[in-house]
């Protein structure tokens, strides 16, 4: 079957939020941080196998990526703000999706259509989660960057 | 299934949803393990004795980690691309990708869990 070249403007736009709603950052975020996820995690288990070879190779391993400079720590801190806002909102999805939270209740198709699952609730707790995961990145910053923050 | 998949694609939402409930708790444990809250500066905890440690001490949980985190994150690739790429008739491929991926990630993991432990 011929490619549809349809597709391909889909596949930009998808990556493309603005001119969107709230909803629709929140939803380009999730998958962009989710991809690095996965692209960390993949190099995280190969490191982390380095620990079976013993104290040697881990310390080969660390002394390798050290020799990243300010790029290891950074990319850490990158990896970790995914982390959290991927799970946040994630948490957020959950609540939504399998329990119906912050969605508004169902109403007929009106024109000018606004959907009241991104009523006042859904906006508030978008904003709160940015807030939160913005907070504690800053303080994962302070102590991958700066090594302050110690409790 | 004919496309090559293992479960149908409702389960695979349950399956996401399990994944991620457990990815919550457990990753949040394993952040915490290396957060200002140890006490401790970030390079120390990731010295060989604190590293293999941690392996040794919460194996289990570890084991939870791993599985939740490779089955929820090749399968949220596979996700995006089947939405991307709309593979149709090779989806079987793309399944099959993922699960050799999947099997390969999960096997390296549970090595290093059982070496370390």
């Amino acid at each position: 079957m011929k490619r549809d070249r349809r597709f391909k403007s889909g596949l930009v736009s998808s990556l493309n939020p603005t001119r969107y709603n709230l909803e629709r950052w929140s939803y380009t975020i999730h998958r962009a941080t989710g991809v690095i996820l996965v692209g960390y995690l993949m190099a995280h288990i190969f490191e982390t196998f380095q620990l079976g070879a013993g104290s040697t190779a881990w310390a080969n391993t660390m002394a390798a990526l050290h020799s990243l400079g300010p790029l290891e720590l950074v990319g850490l801190w990158v990896v970790a703000g995914s982390a959290l806002y991927h799970g946040g909102n994630g948490i957020r999805l959950v609540l939504n999706e399998a329990f119906g939270k912050f969605m508004g209740k169902p109403i007929l198709p009106v024109y000018p259509f606004s959907p009241t699952s991104l009523g006042k609730n859904q906006k508030i707790a978008v904003w709160a989660l940015t807030g939160v995961v913005l907070a504690i990145w800053m303080w994962a910053g302070a102590y991958l960057l700066a090594g302050v923050g110690v409790i | 299934m004919k496309d090559g998949s293992l479960i149908k694609e409702s389960w695979n939402m349950v399956v996401t949803y399990a994944t991620a409930a457990i990815l919550v708790f457990v990753l949040t444990f394993h952040l915490l393990l290396h957060s200002p809250l140890t006490g401790k500066a970030f390079d120390a905890t990731l010295s060989f004795g604190y590293a293999t440690g941690n392996l040794t001490y919460y194996q289990v949980i570890f084991g939870f980690l791993l599985f939740a985190a490779v089955i929820h994150g090749f399968n949220g690739i596979r996700s995006i691309a089947i939405e991307w790429l709309h593979p149709e008739r090779r989806t079987w491929l793309l399944n099959m990708i993922v699960f050799v991926l999947m099997a390969f990630f999960l096997a390296v993991g549970f090595v290093t869990l059982i070496v370390v432990g």
